[in-house]
């Protein structure tokens, strides 16, 4: 396993050293490092080009260049920019500014894209299927800097005018409604008429949620509440419960509600906690949420501790999870008020020189946010459940499906335990190369949002032919595209025992 | 059902005339192949879509030498007219619309009265061409560079796969952009074969990982130990086998080809002023959304439409390639 | 394949019962493709009585496989089932689904053709084991586990206890192939369905899986539907053989007249293809042409197209299955009579050499 590790990184640094010097030499040669001094009118711009000159030793060829560059990569030099800011102060900014845009999206982006991939499987040639795949092919070819343009444009400038009157006209309820009932009727499985009360439920409860939100103007003010939070908490636990472990057996439903209920129970007596608490307090609430739920799966779940235990862990941190957004909903009237009524932001990570508390802060991130995020997870969503659909199909296709059904397993553990392990496997790899790309691969949503990261430095760095920041940024990327390679082969080991490191 | 009886129900030749039902009615490889792309409905109304906009771009004001049907030209300005709204309806008189017809300037105008219809059509015209080029050119190099290592292994496949380990590292948009701003300058054609020629590593490995498979088939130990030479083998043993990867695969790589130079355009390291793509052009208008809403429109729409189409286009292929996806109906 | 030695004889199992374990009546079975309706099984009817072991012989794509795995109810949901599959008298196509779930597995188990497939990589042998164990009945894992050893145990597999942690690639074929045949009995069954369970295997190793197959359908009780395209095997495992053409039986009898005085060409046919030492000087005598398509049959006997004694009523009249010379003895020829008339009933098909002169 050590000597795995060992050699695989040793070929992969060479690997690593062989790129460096390629795009060395592109970006080198890929323009005039001093054209916008040819242009100028300054008086001095002779001896600024000199400078210049100078500074990036122009008057040596290119190789030379390369060796005394990556002499100081060894010595901890990434070297400066034109400017004269060193490269390893520009990329710390630019690295944190990247890894908060690009982490949560690609993370929602392979959640929800795997599971819709496998609900389509497991709904193959449905209208789910279908409408899935159809969809899945339109994000496919969606240019992200279209879909960004039209998100500010829609999502941001339009829904911000929109939320000065948050009123949902009637004819939009209803179609709305129509579409949750569509959606619901196919994901359905069953006979014509549990697909009917399927559409019928899925629609009037969509009607009256939205009915409601917009008479009660929600979206001027919203939140949840601790009615809400119980009673969702409740049926989520319920719901996933009957998913997974089924109602053959409730111990493992006893657990997952008795969590859920033990959470929103401390709705109220958390409050006081949760006035100005610092991130430490939250997750330190958050890992005890886990522990006192993963006690309580141990103390219902007797046999079926196995089961009872995750789901119990999962229904205390989803109770958990609405608490905190109800609480974060509760700071958005001030938060509103003080961006005058324009809280969905289009450019930037944060708003400047905005002051406000811990809650308010949060949630100005959240809001610049939530542009990029939805467009990385658009794109990306596409080829997740693609990808995890023709899996899980080739999976349930196999023959050890089979047995596990013609041993009377019942179709959840078939699907649970049989197949998504397997089908997870060749999906391993794409995750790991989609988290490589996570520092290089937002360069478009950086440049479209005004993000300050890493596509943004690479892109300016390019513009002016200037290697330097270039080569920083490509450092940055090529070693995350080999270790998260390195990590690939190693899930892949530990996924499949058939595979041994060596 | 077993893996037996499964193979059986799908290879089982269609209902034949015989009506003994003995004789199995033979079909060749390519006519199998265009039934079951024919079949596919995706594919179907993607080669349509695709077939119209090739058309549209490529009638409409003409190509080089060829004049076109469209009267106004993509360069010239003129003067604007309704704010340089679009004047293309399509909803029909009865129907309380202003009825359907094309109008001064169907896709409306930009600030200094071009036309938007002509300057889209250039566009298209551009980013197909460029597209098309970079799917061709990737292929071509990705399948030699496939073929001769998964055929002749050894040292030549070493380093054949070593150099595409290297340039997997960077990441596509990354090299593109350095290669893209490098000859941008030089012309959308010349960048094109440029960008083609760095795109190829998924298909090397795709191609080398089926030759390698079928090296080892029977049927090319059979025409090694007769003696044919390595050239015959690989171009008529081998490269007609894999001729399905290499389509479907040629297929994707142009459109992700046609997103790679709009995405190149639009940060300012592809198609370069004077001539146009459709990149380019929601780049030079991203900020009219609010103004001139139309001039970010059309062009995002085509780039849909064609990489929508070209990717039906392709899943059908690949469905008519792999025997395996003969589906059984519900 | 004759040449397999059976060390354990059928003859020294326990008997059959006259119970009714399992009876399959008027069976069909079609699939929707692009190309037609797949007719796969058409009409199959048998009766397995308790500890009785019943063979159903058919070259692949007679439907043999397919009419165990709609006992099973393991088809893909577009097939289209019709007719009545009984379980103790209870009509399992009318079940609900949760009740056919317990009997599957927990009554009527099923060993597969491929054991280098059918069993989960990612998981250990022990734990697929229990897992069967488990879908049945709430109990500890640990007991469950300790099922599984006693099952290994059972089949003859060596430290069991050791290679409960296995996984399935650390077996070899004929080991995997007992751990199959220890998942299928470890709930105690009344009917293990085994589809070609050997045919996988080295022949070296398919007389040890056949003996252990017999050997605990008795440790258990346990009735056994042997499916096979090899009438070697079913000679010496079975009491009564079905065998299968196009999606029907042609011939279903005790298996001593159905191998010693065939009725139907077809089975004939099959026992010539049989190599042997004592047929006709060691030259085989095979059927010509290949098995119909199962979408366009031909009208009449499906077989007409290939039997040497075929005349004009067969391919106008499909022949139904009826009782031939006595004793149980059933077979769908109109040609019956001719054929008992014969010394040699695979005398009908020439043999290779007489062919090509």
């Amino acid at each position: 396993m050590l000597v795995f590790i060992a050699r695989r990184l040793a070929i992969s640094s060479l690997t690593l050293l062989a790129a460096t010097f390629i795009m060395f030499f592109l970006v080198a040669l890929s323009g005039d490092p001093l054209a916008d001094l040819r242009e100028s009118s300054l008086p001095d711009a002779p001896r600024l080009m000199e400078a210049r000159i100078a500074a990036m030793h122009l008057d040596e060829p290119i190789p030379v260049r390369y060796f005394s560059w990556l002499t100081g990569i060894f010595q901890g030099d990434l070297g400066v920019n034109k400017a004269g800011t060193t490269v390893s102060s520009l990329l710390g900014g630019a690295m944190e500014s990247t890894l908060k845009l690009v982490v949560v999206a690609t993370v929602l982006a392979a959640v929800i894209g795997i599971a819709i991939g496998i609900v389509s499987a497991l709904r193959q040639y449905s209208s789910f299927d279908h409408g899935i795949t159809f969809a899945a092919f339109v994000c496919f070819s969606l240019p992200v800097f279209w879909v960004a343009t039209m998100l500010k444009q829609y999502v941001a400038i339009e829904f911000n005018d929109w939320l000065r009157d948050p009123y949902i006209p009637l004819p939009i309820i209803l179609i709305i409604a129509l579409c949750a009932g569509l959606i619901w009727a196919s994901v359905y499985n069953g006979d014509r008429k549990g697909k009917l009360t399927a559409f019928g439920i899925g629609l009037v409860v969509t009607a009256v949620i939205l009915f409601a939100l917009s008479a009660s103007r929600w979206f001027a003010d919203p939140g949840l509440g601790f009615p809400f939070v119980l009673v969702v908490g409740l049926a989520t636990a319920a719901g996933v419960a009957a998913l997974v472990a089924g109602v053959e057996h409730l111990q493992p439903m006893y657990a997952a509600l008795g969590a859920a209920g033990v959470g929103a129970l401390l709705y109220y007596p958390l409050q006081p906690m949760l006035i100005a608490p610092s991130v430490l307090t939250l997750l330190g609430l958050f890992v005890v949420a886990g522990l006192v739920s993963a006690a309580i799966g141990w103390q219902f779940g007797g046999l079926l501790r196995r089961q009872a235990i995750p789901l119990a862990v999962f229904s205390g941190l989803f109770v958990a999870a609405m608490i905190f957004i109800d609480r974060l909903l509760e700071a958005w009237d001030g938060y509103a008020r003080a961006l005058k009524g324009r809280p969905v932001a289009t450019i930037g990570s944060e708003t400047p020189n905005f002051l406000g508390n811990f809650w308010q802060t949060t949630l100005d991130s959240g809001m610049h946010l939530l542009l990029p995020t939805l467009a990385l997870i658009l794109v990306g969503l596409a080829s997740h459940s693609r990808y995890s659909r023709a899996s899980m199909l080739e999976v349930m296709n196999q023959d050890y499906v089979r047995t596990a059904r013609a041993k009377g397993l019942p179709e959840r553990t078939v699907v649970i335990k049989h197949a998504f392990r397997n089908g997870m496997i060749p999906i391993t790899t794409i995750l790991a190369l989609d988290f490589a790309g996570v520092f290089g691969g937002a360069v478009i949503t950086e440049t479209v949002f005004g993000w300050r990261g890493m596509g943004k430095m690479f892109e300016v760095g390019l513009r002016e032919v200037d290697p330097m920041p270039v080569m920083g940024f490509f450092l940055v990327t090529g070693t995350s595209i080999v270790v998260w390679n390195m990590l690939a082969d190693i899930a892949y080991a530990y996924l499949d025992p058939r595979i041994r490191l060596s | 059902m077993t893996e037996k009886t499964e193979m059986t129900i799908k290879t089982e030749p269609p209902a034949s005339n015989d009506a003994q039902g003995m004789t199995i009615v033979a079909r060749t490889q390519g006519q199998l192949v265009r039934r079951r792309f024919f079949r596919h409905r995706g594919a179907l109304v993607g080669m349509i879509l695709f077939g119209l906009v090739f058309l549209l771009a490529f009638s409409s004001i003409g190509f080089g030498p060829i004049p076109g049907w469209w009267d106004k030209p993509w360069t010239g300005s003129g003067t604007v007219v309704d704010r340089g709204r679009p004047t293309l309806s399509v909803i029909p008189e009865f129907l309380g619309g202003a009825g359907m017809h094309l109008g001064e300037h169907p896709f409306g105008q930009d600030n200094i009265g071009k036309d938007y219809f002509a300057m889209t059509m250039r566009g298209a015209q551009v980013s197909i061409i460029v597209a098309l080029t970079i799917g061709l050119v990737s292929t071509a190099v990705g399948t030699v560079l496939g073929a001769l290592a998964g055929f002749f292994r050894g040292k030549i496949e070493a380093v054949i796969m070593r150099f595409t380990d290297v340039m997997i590292t960077i990441p596509v948009l990354v090299i593109a952009a350095v290669v893209g701003s490098a000859t941008g300058n030089l012309g959308p054609y010349f960048m094109a074969i440029m960008l083609g020629l760095i795109t190829w590593t998924s298909v090397t490995r795709l191609v080398r990982g089926e030759f390698l498979s079928l090296r080892e088939k029977e049927f090319v130990e059979a025409a090694r130990a007769v003696g044919t030479s390595s050239m015959r083998i690989i171009f008529k043993h081998i490269l007609p086998n894999t001729l399905g990867v290499i389509i479907v695969s040629a297929t994707l790589a142009i459109s992700s080809g046609i997103l790679l130079e709009t995405a190149l355009s639009f940060l300012g390291f592809g198609v370069k002023s004077p001539d146009t793509s459709l990149g380019l052009l929601i780049s030079d208008y991203k900020n009219a959304m609010v103004t001139r809403p139309w001039l970010f429109w059309w062009p995002g729409l085509f780039i849909v439409a064609i990489a929508l189409s070209v990717n039906f286009i392709g899943d059908g292929l690949r469905d008519a390639f792999d025997p395996r996806q003969n589906r059984v109906r519900d | 394949m004759t040449s397999v030695h059976i060390a354990k004889r059928l003859s020294e199992a326990k008997r059959p019962g006259t119970t009714e374990v399992l009876k399959v009546e008027n069976l069909q079975v079609s699939f929707p493709t692009d190309d037609g309706l797949v007719k796969a099984v058409r009409g199959v009817s048998y009766t397995v009585h308790e500890r009785e072991v019943l063979g159903i012989v058919g070259e692949s794509g007679s439907g043999k496989s397919v009419s165990s795995m709609a006992v099973m109810g393991l088809l893909p949901k577009s097939a289209r089932i019709s007719g009545a599959i009984s379980y103790r008298g209870d009509d399992m196509l009318k079940m609900s689904e949760r009740k056919r779930r317990s009997l599957r597995g927990r009554k009527i188990a099923m060993v597969f053709q491929d054991p280098m497939t059918a069993l989960n990589p990612v998981h250990t042998v022990g734990d697929q084991l229990a897992e069967a164990v488990l879908a049945h009945e709430l109990v500890p894992y640990k007991q469950a586990q300790a099922r599984a050893k006693e099952m290994l145990d059972l089949v003859g597999i060596p430290q069991a206890a050791a290679r409960l942690k296995s996984y399935p690639h650390e077996f070899s074929g004929g080991m995997r192939q007992r751990a199959m045949i220890a998942m299928a009995i470890i709930n105690n069954p009344d009917v293990i369905i085994a589809d070609e369970p050997t045919t996988a295997l080295d022949v070296t190793v398919q007389a040890q899986i056949l003996e252990k197959l017999l050997e605990v359908k008795d440790a258990v009780d346990a009735a056994v539907v042997l499916i096979t395209h090899d009438l070697g095997v079913i000679a010496g495992m079975a009491h009564r053989v079905l065998v299968m053409y196009a999606g029907k039986p042609v011939e279903v009898g005790d298996v001593e007249p159905v191998f010693n005085t065939p009725r139907m060409p077809y089975t004939a046919g099959l026992l010539g293809s049989i190599p042997s030492l004592e047929t006709s000087g060691g030259r085989l005598r095979p059927i010509k042409g290949t098995p119909p398509s199962l979408i366009n049959l031909p009208t009449g006997c499906p077989f007409s197209p290939r039997c040497p004694m075929a005349t004009e009523v067969c391919t106008t009249e499909e022949p139904v299955l009826e009782e031939t010379d006595g004793g149980a003895h059933y077979a769908a020829c109109h040609h019956w009579p001719k054929l008992a008339e014969r010394a040699d009933p695979t005398a009908i098909f020439r043999t290779n050499s007489e062919i090509t002169p």
